[in-house]
Formats: C-alpha cells, structure tokens, sequence
C-alpha cells in the first residue's frame, strides 16, 4: 500500500509541480498571480483531447502541440488582460485575470461543452497493473510521472542555460536594470506569460490520461498549484516543484492511512505549519530589510 | 326618443357583460385564461448543468405541444414559461418569484437542481402555487410535507434505501460507502447511515471522496483493505470514473452500485475508459427505459422534431414522465380551475401509469414524493439492460 500511495502522489504531485511552475514564472516577472491560470490548464487538455482523440494525432506531436498553443495563449492573455493594465492596482490585474478565466470557460462550454460533462482521454500505455513483489506498479502513471519530469527537467534547462531565459530570469530580478541594459521589458512580460501557460499546457497534456477533462477543471488545479507555488516560496522554480510533490504526497499518505475524510485538507495543514516556521515557504528567500 | 333608445341599447348591454360570469371568475385565477394555461419552469438552462433544467424542460414542453394539438387540457392550451436559475439559490428565487409575482404562472412543473429547488421552496410554498418537482431530488425539496409541493422524480433518501437492499439481496455480505460530503451528497449519505441501521449492520469502510477528484487511490486501497465486497458510490460521474479506473488498476472489482447521477451506463463506460471494468456495475434509473430503448420510439422523434440537434436524453424523459403527471391532474382537476383542485388532485393521485417512469406514480395527503420505484439497469455489452424495477420503503 505505501509503495503504491508513493507512486501516486508523486505522479499527482509532478502535475501540481507543473503547474505551480507556471505560476511562479509569470508571478516572478509581473508580482501578479495569474488566477487564469486553470483556465490555461484546461484549455490546453482540451487542445491535447482535440488534437489527440478528435483528429488523431499521435500523443507526443498532440502534447507539443497542444503546449505550443497554450504559450501562444498565455501571449493573448498578455495583451488582453495584462497589458493594457500594466499601471493599474494590482487588484485592477488580479480581477481582469479571474474576469479572462471566465471568458476562457465560456468559450471551452460553447466549443467541448456540449460534447457531455466530462471527456475521457485514451490511456497512453496498457491498462494492466505490473506487479513487482508485493509493490504493483501502474504503467500510466510512470509514463506521466517520466513525462513531467522530462518536462520540469526541459523548463529547468530553459532558465539556466538558454539566453531567453536568463533574459526572463534577469527581468524578473530586478526589471529596472533590466531595462538600462536593453532588455525590451514589456516583450519579456509578453514571453513569460506565454511560457507560464505553456507549463500549464504540458501539465493538462499529461494529465489528461489520467484524468477527466471539463471546462471547469482547472478551478480545483489552480488551489493545488497555487498552494504548491506557496509552500515552495512562491518566488522559487525548485521550491514549487518540492511543493507540488510534497502535496500530491501529503495528500495521498493522509488519505491512505489517516482517513480520506483528510485528504484535500491535509496538505493545507501542513502548508500552515510550514509558513508558520517558515513564513517565506520552502526555499523562498527571506526577506531582509536593512535599517 | 333616440336618446331614450340608446339609453336602453346600453343597459340591455351591461346586463349582458354582467350576466357572463365566466371571465369574472377566471380573472381571479392567475396564469388561466379561456383557452391557456400558464405554466412556469425553472432550472438550470446555461452552464455546466443545463441537463437538469434544459433538457428537462424540452421533455416537458414536447409533452405540452402534444397535448396542446390534441386541443388542450379541458379546451386549454398549456403555454411553458421558462426561467433560468443556473442550479444557483439566490438566482432560483428570483427566477420563481418573477415566475409567480410578474408573469403570473397558474403552476410550476420545473426544479432542477436541488439545492436551487429548496431556496425556491419557501417563496412557491408561501404564494400557494402548486409546484411538481421534475429533477431535484433531495429530500428537503418535498420534506416536510408541504401541501402545494410534489416530486415525480425518485428521492435523494429513496435511492439511498433502495442501493442498500440491492447490495444485500446481491449477495454482499460486506458493504463498504464512496460519497462525496457536499449538499448532494449528504443529501444521500444521511438516509444510507439511516438504512444501514435499520438493517442492524454497519459499512465496513466509510470514505470520502471529492467531486473533482483526480485520484482515487487511497479510497481504492481503503476500500480493498476493508474486504469489501459492494462498493455503495454517492459520487458524480467523474468522481465515480476515477474510483472505478482506480480500482480496476489494482485489481479489485467489487459489486459497484451506483445511483440516478450514473443513469447513463454508456456515458459512464465512456469516461471509466478502461474495458470490463464495469462488468459488476449496477445503477439505478429513474425513468423505465433509457434513450436507446425502442419503446421510446415516440419521444426520440419528437424531440428532435421540436428540438432539432438534440438527441433523447434520460434528462428529457424527467421531464415527458412529469409532465404527464401535470397534464393528468389538470384534467382531473376539470375546466373551472383552481390552483386548491389541482392541489387536491395531486393528493389524491394513485397509482397513475406515465410512459416513461418504472412504477406508479403514487401521491398521497402526507406523502408527496410520488416516484417510489427505481428502476436497476447493467451495461451488457453495448445494451443497457433492465435489471430489476424493485419499490421501495424506508
């Protein structure tokens, strides 16, 4: 039983992890929370449901695909629902995003909606169980568990070794300096956004297997990745990819040997304990002010 | 002399205006005039849950139409009112009171989600509109009795009861609960508990489960652990797919029983996605018959011929099996109508037969949940087979 509970919440959790990444990369550059972030998520399954069911391209053209149009989305949202309000209060942003999510809602009930509450997406691999002595092991989940670690791993590569990365990694610092070396500072936001979603993207992608996909899908996500992006420190890429797999652990151990009753709130108790500690999260910096 | 003469013209006319008494006495009843009869409907239209309330209401305006080129009810036309309520409390009570205070409807056959029907309750009760319940089931919807209130649809507590009798005259000897604990789902956990009492037995596990679920692997594993050979599952579809996908990884295949949110086999196997896995599954339908049947010949063609691009849904036999009861009492209640005779007709209405639902549609003075008989269908290959159409007590 634990062997298995372990496999599963690191499988859930590398999809939190995900998307909590994405959360943590647009909220690193802009200080906004991007609350349309489900959305993305969600528009991005439907993509990969589309892509791959609909017009049956193979899954791993489906998912890059799938991803593709979820970063050129997360620049749409840019444009639409950040841009424009770059100067206004932050709660000015905070509402336009919430006011997107459910315009990106709308649009998924009109174009899937109709096709039934919930949409199925084929397993990846063969639904039969290994067992390894006593431990019985789920093909699907090691294949969206490799998936997203490849994934993280490609997003991990993307910031510290490419240019357009540091450039998003150096905006994010200190935007002002940025801006004096000639970093074009509003094209950065625009690409952040973009790779943001695209994390968000390639999480709906894989966990869609796993899964059932619904216009409404990514409200109930949006909670587990942010609290993911929260316990990790909320400014740091490792840290929100521990808090999505502490998470996804957390959850399932509760579940498994305390009660299922305590499965959904048991990883809020221990992001309270840890902020408690730790008020910046797991590897947030602590914030020092000198006098 | 012709004054005189046009004096006498116009009080030979008012005697005649005042000898008419009909459209006096109609003026008094709302929403009926001498060739309609106004009927209000509300339920969710737009949004995730549109099934509960458009599709119901499409089934019941087919059945109006029909009635209405039959020439009516007792020389009257039934016109359908609609109001959207997007299963959403605050938005239900408004949508009845503009029903009953501004449009002025006689009656509402309509309540589709349950949470938004028991917000609606106090204001339909306290205007004495005589309301027939077509989809919401929980209990407090038609618990305590009120006497302008009833259900044609199968009750939150009547299904909890009849699972239970399912699992045990199946052979389980041990019972085990996956509920979801929202409004919905206590609706349903209470009178389970209750039944699991009066049969002097206890769940041997007793888990929870979200309605957004994405993982059902620590229930699955509790479950198993438990020994359990019946899983009771107060879920919604998705919920439920993911237990039953979860459980079919790891190789436990109990007797699965599901209730009215599983009424679609086919829809269900389609979102389990994963093969046999629902050889043991058994649910409970509201309706006699699911849209594929033959027997519902009828209501698939008209359906699409008055909703063309919709295909019959068990949603929309809700509504074709309530609006019969509503067409039933109307008759019954005669052409000089009152909202206090449809109400009495409705208390007094035994063991009426609809085309669509498994039973009877029974209502009496103290009893106004007046579907008592789930219907038990399985998946058998592609075909939706009828199990077993069992009445039950609590």
């Amino acid at each position: 039983m634990l062997a298995y509970l372990i496999v599963s919440g690191l499988t859930t959790g590398s999809l939190y992890a995900l998307m909590a990444i994405g959360l943590v990369v647009v909220y690193k550059a802009t200080r906004v929370v991007n609350f349309a972030h489900g959305e993305l998520f969600m528009v991005g399954g439907f993509l990969a449901y589309t892509l791959h069911v609909l017009v049956r391209i193979p899954y791993g053209p489906a998912l890059v695909a799938a991803v593709a149009a979820t970063l050129l989305l997360g620049l749409v949202t840019e444009r639409l629902a950040y841009r424009p309000l770059i100067r206004a209060p932050a709660i000015s942003l905070v509402l336009a995003a919430v006011g997107f999510s459910y315009v990106l809602r709308g649009t998924a009930r009109e174009i899937w909606g109709g096709r039934g509450d919930y949409i199925p997406f084929p397993p990846l691999v063969g639904a039969e169980p290994i067992a390894v002595g006593d431990v019985v092991i789920v093909p699907q989940q090691l294949v969206v568990l490799a998936g997203a670690l490849v994934c993280m791993a490609l997003f991990g590569a993307f910031f510290s070794w490419t240019r357009a990365g540091k450039i998003l990694q150096a905006t994010a610092e200190n935007p002002r300096a940025a801006r004096l070396v000639g970093i074009r500072v509003e094209r950065v936001y625009a690409f952040t956004w973009g790779v943001g979603a695209a994390a968000a993207g390639a999480a709906a992608a894989l966990m869609a297997p796993l899964t059932l996909i619904y216009p409404d899908v990514g409200a109930v996500l949006l909670v587990k990745a942010f609290a993911a992006a929260v316990l990790g420190g909320l400014e740091s890429l490792p840290g929100a990819v521990l808090g999505g797999f502490a998470i996804g652990l957390v959850e399932n151990l509760a579940g498994g040997y305390l009660h299922t009753s305590l499965q959904d709130v048991s990883a809020f108790v221990v992001i309270m304990l840890v902020l408690v500690a730790h008020p910046s999260g797991l590897l947030g910096a602590a914030r020092v002010r000198r006098i | 002399m012709p004054t005189v003469r046009r004096f006498s013209r116009c009080c030979l006319l008012a005697l005649a205006v005042l000898a008419l008494p009909a459209p006096a006495a109609l003026a008094q009843v709302p929403g009926v005039t001498g060739d309609t009869i106004l009927i209000g409907s509300f339920g969710p239209l737009t949004g995730p849950n549109y099934l509960f309330g458009k599709l119901v209401m499409n089934g019941v305006e087919v059945v109006y139409n029909e009635v209405n080129k039959q020439g009516g009810v007792n020389g009257r036309k039934l016109v359908l009112v609609r109001e959207d309520d997007r299963c959403d409390p605050a938005t239900a009570i408004a949508a009845v009171k503009k029903l009953i205070f501004q449009d002025q409807v006689f009656m509402i056959n309509g309540g589709g989600c349950s949470n938004a029907a028991i917000a609606a309750r106090p204001e339909i009760e306290q205007a004495k509109v005589p309301w027939v319940v077509f989809a919401a089931v929980a209990d407090e919807v038609t618990l305590p009795t009120s006497p302008y209130i009833f259900s044609t649809a199968l009750a939150a507590s009547l299904e909890s009861y009849a699972q239970l009798d399912f699992a045990l005259s199946h052979g389980a000897k041990k019972v085990a609960i996956v509920s979801q604990r929202d409004a919905w789902g206590r609706s349903r956990y209470g009178p389970l508990q209750e039944a699991f009492k009066k049969k002097g037995i206890a769940p041997v596990a007793d888990e929870e489960m979200p309605a957004d679920a994405n993982d059902g692997t620590a229930q699955v594993l509790r479950v198993r652990q438990a020994g359990a050979d019946a899983v009771i599952m107060l879920l919604y579809p998705k919920a439920a797919a993911i237990f039953v996908r979860d459980a079919q990884k790891v190789g436990f295949k109990p007797i699965l029983i599901g209730q009215t949110a599983l009424s679609d086999p086919l829809a269900f196997r389609e979102q389990v996605g994963v093969p046999g896995a629902l050889d043991r599954f058994f649910t409970v339908n509201q309706m006699r018959y699911t849209p594929d049947d033959p027997q519902v010949e009828k209501w698939r063609t008209l359906v699409q011929q008055y909703f063309p691009g919709d295909r019959l849904s068990v949603y929309n036999l809700f509504g074709i099996g309530s609006a019969q009861v509503v067409v039933e009492v109307l008759k019954r209640a005669g052409r000089d109508l009152t909202r206090e005779k449809v109400r009495d007709e409705l208390a007094r209405l035994t063991g009426f037969e609809t085309t669509v639902h498994p039973g009877p549609v029974t209502c009496t003075e103290t009893d106004h949940q007046c579907h008592k008989t789930p219907a038990w269908i399985q998946l058998v290959g592609d075909k939706i087979q009828l199990v077993a159409v069992t009445p039950v007590q609590r």
